[in-house]
C-alpha cells in the first residue's frame, strides 16, 4: 500500500467513493489508466489536486473507447469545456456514469447528451443521421438514412414536434431494458 | 416586490382556504422538506421564488391541466411506500408560518427518510433537467437573462440542495450525491458544504459526542468501502468477463453472468451443507464404516456407487444419533433443518432476483418501436474489439435495409399461405410433443428394465455397476440430440418475429426436460423407494450419475455444437458460416444441471461440491469454445428480457418442481429402515414432532411447542394465510391496472400537449409574418401614442401587440424582481408548452382584435397603443431602477398593460374558434379575477398606481413562470 497511498489522501479517496460509483481500488486503477495515457503529463501525486487535462485525442485512444463509434461524443459530453479535454475528475465521472452501478436516469441523461451532436437539447433529424452514419459506417444510401431517421422520429416522438426531446428519449429508453446493460463500459 | 412576496407567502388564506389540499401538499413537498430551509428570516424576503411557487401551484389546481396533475399526485399518494407524506406536509406548513426564525442548530421535529428521498428524486430531476436546458435555451423572452442571474439561481439551488442533504441520513445522502447530475467537482463541492454545515450544527451541541459519532460513522463507512473493494478483488473472472463482453457483446456475456450466479448459489449451498451436516459428523466419527470387501475401483467416479455408497456423499452415510461432543448435536434435526432452510433461502433468493429483474426489464411491457430502438438503444458500448465492432455495423446496416424493404413490400399472406404456415406449425408442435412424450416413455421403460436386473445386494460386480450407467447415458443423449431436432424444425417454421421463434424453441426444450425429470422422479419415488433397502442412497447415486453425465455431454455438446459446426462452416459448407453462440440452448442446459443439483440435495448433501467443480470447468470450457469457434451474434436480441425469462424458468418449473419433489419425499415417503438419519420414522417430518415432544417437558420452550401446534399443524392458519395473500394480490393487481391506465393517460397528455404546442407555434409564426408587414406604420404612430398615453390607458385596444406586450412585461418583471431580490432564483423558462401557450393566448386575442379592427375601422383603438404603453412602462421602470422601493410599481405598470389588454379581450372570447385556447383564456381570466379580489382583501396597496390590478398582474406573471416550470416537471 505504501506507494499507493501517496497518489491520493484518504480524504480524497473518501470523496471519490462518496461521489462516484467506484471503490478505492477502482479509483486507483483509473488513475493508473489515466496516467498511462500520458505518463509525462499526469503526475503520480494527486494529493494537491494538480490542474492537468488530457486532450480528446489521447483519451479516445484508450482500448475501451478506441472502437466506439461515439468515442468523441462521449468524451466531449463529459468535458467541462465541451472540447473534449478531460481532467482526471471528469475522467472518473465518465466511467462512473458508464459503470454498472449508475442508475438508469443518469445514464439516460448522458446518453441523450452523447446522441445530441449539435447540443440543442433535442435529437433532431441531423443528430439521428449522424448517429446512423456512425453506427453503419455510412453504408446506407442517403435516402435510406433519411427513411430510417424519419421512421425513428415517427416512432419515438410523442409530442409531435418532429424531434426527440429528452422526455421522448427517456420514454423510449424505459421500454428498452437492454439499455442498462449496453450503455456500460467495463474498466 | 418584497412586501408582496411576504404578503403573498404568509397569507393564510392561501394556505387555508383557497388552495386544494393536493396543491398545497405538492408545493410544500417540492421545496421545503426540512425545517432548516427556513432558517433565516431575511432570506424569506429575498426568496421571491417561494411565493411564486405557492401561486404557481394554485394555478395548477385551476388550470385545465390541473386535474391531470392532481390525478398523478393522488396516484402517488396512494402508494403504500409513502404513508406519511400528509403528515409531513402538515409539518411543512406549520414550519412556514411559525418557524420563521428557527436557527440551524434546531433539530428537526422528526425525520421521514422515505418520503424525503421520494421528494428528493423529484427535485433532482428538476435540477438535472433545468441544468441541461438552461444555457442553450433560445427562447427570445430570455435575452434579458444575464449571466449573473443564472449564476444566482444556481447558487440558490445549490443552497437548497445542501440544506436538504444535511437533513438526510448518511446513507441516503451518499446515494443522492452519487445520483446527482453534476460533475465530480461539483459533487465534491456540495459534499464539502454539507459536511461543513453538519459540523457547524454539531459544534453547537454535544461537541464530543458529535465528534465521536462522526468518527465512528466515518470509520464504518471506510470499513464498508474496504470490504467492497476486497470483494471486488475476490470476484471471479473479471478480466475474462470483460474480454468476452468486449468481443461478443452483452447478450453472450449474460450466459457467463448466469453461470457465475449459479456457481455462487452452489458454493453457498455447499458451505451450508458441509458446515452443518458433514463437519459435525466427521468431527465425531472421522472414519467411514466401510465393509471389508469394498474397495475403491475407479468406476465410482462415474457411477457414484460402490465405495462412495458408504461415505458421507449420500444420505445413507449419515447417522441418526445425537452426537455427544462438547455440546449435543442432533443429526436428525440438523439434516432436516439444513435442507429445509437451504431450500427456503434458495426460493427467496430466486424470487428476489426475479422480481428485480422484472422490475428492471419489464418496466412497461410493450414492445419498443423497432427502428428507434435499433438506432438509439441497441449499440453495445461494452464492445471494444475492432472485428466485433465492424461486424456489428455490418449487421445493423443489413438489418436496417431489411426492415426498410420489408416495410416497402409488406403484403398480407394469402389464405393458402396462411394455411400452409399453420400446418407447418401444427405439425412441428405435434412432432416435438410426440418426441418429448416418446423420450419420457422410453426412459420409464428403460428404468423398469434396469430395476428388474438390479439387485439389492451390498456390493455390485463391476459389470453390474457399469450397467447403471445406461440410464444417465440415454437421458443425457436425449438432452443433447432432441434439441438439435427442435432447432431443425425451427428452420422450417416461419414465425412472424424472431422473438416468437426463440420462445417456441425455449418452450419445447423446457417441456422436454420437464418430462424427463418428471419421469425419473416418478420412478424414484414409486419404484425405487419400494424396492431398495437404502433407497435414498440409490436415488442419490442415480442423481450423481446424471450430474456427471450431463457434464460429459455438455463437453460433447460444445464440441459438436460449436467446434464441429465451425469446421463444417469454414471448410465444408461455407454457406453455413461460423456458428453463433446459442445463448438460449446453453442457458437451458445450465438450468437443467442446476435442477438436478436441487433435487439431489436431500439424497446427496455433497452434490453441490460436484456441481461447483462442474460449473467451474464449464466456464473455462465454454470460454475457450466461444473464442475459438464462434462469432458475435448477428442479431442484437433483447438480452435483458431473455435473462428475465431464464431466471423465471429457473424458478418456475424447475425450482418449484425440485422443491415439491423434495417436500413430497420428506412429508410422505417412508425413510429407509436400515440407513440414514431418519431410520425408524414414518416420514422425515415426524422428526420435528419428536423434537416437540421432547421440548414439551422443558417449560422454557413452551412457545415453540405452541407455535408448532397452533401454527404449523393447524389448517386454519394456512387457510387464513392463503386468504390474506389472495386479497393482497387482488389489491395489488388493481393498483397495477390503475397505474397502467395512468401511464396511458399521461402519454395521451404528452401527445395532446405536443399538439397544442405545435398548433400555437404555427399561429405564432403566422402572426410574426403579418406583424412584419405592419411594423413601419406603427413606428410612425409611436410618438403620438406616447403623448396620449395617460388618457388612453384605460380603454386602449391593443391588437397584434398584445403578445409582444405580454412578453415584454414578463421580461421586465423578471429583471426587476431579480434586482430587488438580490439573486433569488428565477427559474429559467425551461418549459415549453405552457409558457408558450400563455403568450399565445395573448396573441390570439390580439389576432381577434385585428379582425375587429378591420371590421370597425372607426372605433377608437390603435393597434400599437399597448405596445407603446409597455414601452413606457419599461422606461419608467428603468428610471426607477435606482429606487428600490418603487421598483415594483414599474413592474406593476407593465403588468397592468397586459392585464388590461386581457381584460378587454375577455368579452370577445366567447366565440373563439379554437376550443383549447378558449378554455385557457377563460380559466386564466377567472383566475385573474379571483386573485384580484383576494389581493384587495389581503394586501394593502403599496404603490402610487392603482395597486390591486397591479399586484394581480404580478401574481399572474409569477403564475406564468411557475406554471411553466410545473408543466415541465410533470411532463415527465
Amino acid at each position: 500500500m505504501g506507494n499507493k497511498q501517496t497518489i491520493f489522501t484518504d480524504e480524497q479517496l473518501d470523496a471519490y467513493q462518496d461521489c462516484t460509483f467506484f471503490t478505492r481500488k477502482e479509483i486507483l486503477r483509473l488513475h493508473g489508466r489515466y496516467h498511462e495515457l500520458a505518463p509525462h503529463l499526469v503526475p503520480m501525486d494527486y494529493t494537491n489536486d494538480p490542474d492537468c487535462k488530457l486532450p480528446l485525442a489521447l483519451i479516445v485512444n484508450m482500448p475501451e473507447l478506441k472502437e466506439n463509434p461515439f468515442r468523441n461524443r462521449i468524451v466531449e459530453s463529459f468535458s467541462e469545456d465541451g472540447m473534449g479535454n478531460l481532467s482526471f475528475n471528469e475522467f472518473v465521472d465518465m466511467f462512473s456514469v458508464l459503470s454498472e452501478m449508475a442508475p438508469r436516469e443518469l445514464k439516460a441523461i448522458y446518453a441523450f447528451k452523447i446522441y445530441d451532436f449539435n447540443v440543442d437539447n433535442y435529437l433532431c433529424k441531423e443528430d439521428l443521421e449522424k448517429t446512423l452514419n456512425r453506427l453503419t459506417k455510412e453504408e446506407l444510401t442517403p435516402e435510406e438514412v433519411e427513411l430510417v431517421c424519419e421512421k425513428t422520429i415517427e416512432e419515438a416522438d410523442l409530442d409531435g414536434d418532429n424531434k426527440l426531446s429528452f422526455a421522448d428519449f427517456e420514454n423510449m429508453i424505459s421500454r428498452a431494458p437492454d439499455f442498462l446493460s449496453t450503455f456500460h463500459i467495463r474498466i | 416586490m418584497t412586501s408582496y412576496s411576504n404578503g403573498g407567502f404568509f397569507n393564510h388564506a392561501y394556505h387555508d382556504s383557497e388552495t386544494l389540499e393536493m396543491d398545497r401538499r405538492h408545493s410544500s413537498k417540492t421545496h421545503h422538506t426540512n425545517p432548516y430551509a427556513s432558517h433565516d428570516p431575511a432570506s424569506w424576503g429575498e426568496s421571491s421564488e417561494f411565493p411564486g411557487q405557492t401561486h404557481g401551484y394554485d394555478a395548477v389546481g385551476r388550470a385545465p391541466g390541473g386535474g391531470w396533475q392532481g390525478e398523478s399526485w393522488r396516484g402517488r399518494e396512494s402508494l403504500p411506500t409513502r404513508p406519511d407524506s400528509t403528515r409531513q406536509h402538515d409539518r411543512n406548513h406549520s414550519t412556514f408560518r411559525t418557524d420563521r426564525d428557527s436557527q440551524y442548530g434546531r433539530a428537526p421535529p422528526y425525520q421521514l427518510p422515505s418520503s424525503v428521498s421520494g421528494n428528493m428524486t423529484m427535485r433532482w430531476r428538476r435540477i438535472a433537467v433545468r441544468r441541461m436546458s438552461m444555457f442553450p435555451d433560445a427562447d427570445p423572452a430570455h435575452v434579458a437573462f444575464t449571466e449573473d442571474a443564472i449564476k444566482n439561481e444556481m447558487e440558490n439551488e445549490e443552497q437548497d440542495l445542501v440544506k436538504e442533504l444535511v437533513a438526510m441520513s448518511t446513507r441516503d445522502r451518499i446515494r443522492t450525491i452519487r445520483d446527482l447530475l453534476m460533475s465530480f467537482e461539483e459533487k465534491k463541492h456540495i459534499r464539502r458544504q454539507v459536511e461543513a454545515l453538519k459540523s457547524s450544527y454539531k459544534s453547537r451541541q454535544f461537541t464530543r459526542l458529535a465528534d465521536f459519532s462522526e468518527n465512528v460513522s466515518l470509520s464504518v463507512r471506510r470499513a464498508g468501502y474496504t470490504i467492497k473493494s476486497t470483494r471486488q478483488t475476490l470476484e471471479l473472472w473479471q478480466g475474462i468477463m470483460k474480454e468476452i463482453g468486449g468481443k461478443f457483446g452483452s447478450s453472450v456475456l449474460s450466459y457467463f453472468v448466469f453461470l457465475k450466479w449459479l456457481l455462487m448459489f452452489n458454493i453457498f449451498s455447499f458451505l451450508v451443507n458441509f458446515g452443518f451436516i458433514t463437519i459435525p459428523l466427521l468431527v465425531h466419527d472421522p472414519s467411514p464404516n466401510i465393509p471389508q470387501n469394498v474397495s475403491f475401483r475407479g468406476l465410482e467416479l462415474l457411477s457414484g456407487a460402490g465405495y462412495f455408497t458408504y461415505t458421507v456423499m449420500y444420505y445413507g452415510g449419515y447417522s441418526n444419533e445425537t452426537l455427544e461432543g462438547l455440546v449435543e448435536y442432533n443429526m436428525q434435526l440438523a439434516y432436516f433443518f439444513t435442507i429445509a432452510v437451504y431450500m427456503v433461502l434458495c426460493g427467496i433468493a430466486l424470487i428476489f432476483s426475479m422480481a428485480s429483474s422484472f422490475r428492471q426489464n419489464y418496466v412497461v411491457a410493450e414492445s419498443v418501436s423497432n427502428s428507434a430502438w435499433q438506432l438509439l438503444c441497441s449499440w453495445d458500448f461494452s464492445v471494444t474489439n475492432d472485428k466485433a465492432v465492424r461486424q456489428r455495423r455490418n449487421n445493423l446496416s443489413v438489418q436496417l435495409k431489411e426492415s426498410l424493404s420489408e416495410k416497402a413490400q409488406r403484403e398480407l399472406p394469402t389464405r393458402s399461405e396462411k394455411l400452409k404456415h399453420f400446418g407447418i406449425h401444427f405439425g412441428s408442435w405435434i412432432l416435438s410433443t410426440g418426441l418429448t412424450v416418446g423420450c419420457g416413455a422410453s426412459i420409464y421403460y428403460l428404468c423398469r428394465y434396469e430395476q428388474q436386473r438390479a439387485t439389492d445386494t451390498e456390493n455390485w460386480s463391476l459389470s453390474q455397476e457399469a450397467e447403471t450407467l445406461l440410464v444417465p447415458f440415454v437421458v443425457s443423449l436425449m438432452n443433447l440430440v432432441i434439441p438439435l431436432f427442435y432447432s431443425l424444425f425451427n428452420k422450417f417454421e416461419h414465425y412472424s418475429s424472431q422473438r416468437t421463434q426463440i420462445y417456441a424453441l425455449v418452450v419445447r426444450n423446457v417441456f422436454l426436460r420437464m418430462v424427463i425429470l418428471a419421469v425419473l422422479c416418478y420412478y424414484w419415488m414409486n419404484v425405487v423407494a419400494e424396492k431398495f433397502s437404502c433407497w435414498e442412497s440409490v436415488v442419490g447415486q442415480a442423481l450423481y450419475r446424471l450430474v456427471i453425465f450431463d457434464f460429459l455431454f455438455l463437453m460433447l455438446g460444445s464440441f459438436f455444437g460449436e467446434f464441429l459446426s465451425n469446421v463444417i462452416g469454414t471448410r465444408l459448407l461455407l454457406s453455413l458460416g461460423i456458428p453463433e453462440f446459442d445463448v438460449a440452448r446453453n442457458v437451458l442446459e445450465l438450468i437443467y444441471a442446476q435442477t438436478l443439483a436441487w433435487i439431489g440435495i436431500y439424497f446427496s448433501p455433497l452434490l453441490p461440491a460436484i456441481q461447483i467443480l462442474k460449473l467451474f470447468l464449464l466456464f473455462y470450457l465454454k470460454k475457450v469454445s466461444l473464442t475459438q469457434n464462434c462469432q458475435p451474434p448477428r442479431r442484437s436480441g433483447r438480452a435483458a428480457q431473455m435473462q428475465t425469462i431464464f431466471i423465471f424458468l429457473l424458478f418456475f418449473p424447475f425450482f418449484v418442481g425440485a422443491l415439491s419433489m423434495v417436500a413430497y419425499t420428506a412429508w410422505t415417503l417412508n425413510p429407509s429402515e436400515q440407513c440414514g438419519p431418519f431410520r425408524g420414522f414414518n416420514n422425515t417430518f415426524s422428526v420435528v414432532g419428536v423434537w416437540m415432544a421432547e421440548l414439551e417437558e422443558i417449560s422454557s420452550s413452551q412457545w415453540a411447542v405452541w407455535i408448532y401446534q397452533n401454527v404449523i399443524r393447524s389448517e386454519i392458519f394456512y387457510f387464513l394465510g392463503t386468504l390474506i395473500i389472495i386479497v393482497i394480490i387482488y389489491i395489488f393487481w388493481h393498483v397495477t391496472k390503475g397505474r397502467q391506465e395512468l401511464i396511458r393517460l399521461l402519454r395521451q397528455q404528452i401527445i395532446n400537449e405536443g399538439k397544442d404546442k405545435s398548433f400555437l407555434l404555427e399561429k405564432l409564426h403566422d402572426l410574426q409574418k403579418s406583424n412584419l408587414s405592419r411594423n413601419p406604420k406603427q413606428k410612425k404612430q409611436k410618438e403620438h401614442t406616447k403623448r396620449h398615453l395617460d388618457d388612453r390607458s384605460s380603454s386602449s385596444h391593443s391588437s397584434s401587440n398584445a403578445m409582444v406586450q405580454a412578453l415584454l412585461a414578463r421580461q421586465q418583471f423578471e429583471g426587476e424582481e431579480r434586482r430587488n431580490a438580490g439573486g433569488v432564483p428565477v427559474p429559467s423558462d425551461i418549459s415549453t408548452s405552457s409558457a408558450v401557450m400563455q403568450a399565445m393566448v395573448a396573441r390570439q386575442r390580439a389576432e381577434r382584435e385585428q379582425d375587429d379592427l378591420y371590421h370597425m375601422p372607426d372605433e377608437y383603438s390603435s393597434p400599437d397603443s399597448a405596445l407603446a404603453q409597455a414601452f413606457a412602462a419599461r422606461q419608467r421602470a428603468k428610471a426607477q431602477e435606482s429606487d428600490e422601493d418603487n421598483g415594483s410599481s414599474a413592474v406593476m405598470q407593465a403588468m397592468q398593460a397586459r392585464q388590461r389588454a386581457e381584460a378587454d379581450r375577455g368579452l370577445d372570447t366567447g366565440d373563439l374558434p379554437f376550443p383549447v385556447s378558449n378554455v385557457m383564456i377563460q380559466v386564466m381570466q377567472a383566475r385573474q379575477r379571483a386573485e384580484e379580489e383576494d389581493r384587495i382583501q389581503w394586501v394593502p396597496a403599496p404603490s402610487q398606481n392603482t395597486a390591486p390590478p397591479g399586484s394581480s398582474a404580478l401574481i399572474q406573471a409569477m403564475l406564468a413562470r411557475r406554471e411553466a416550470q410545473n408543466e415541465y416537471d410533470d411532463g415527465y
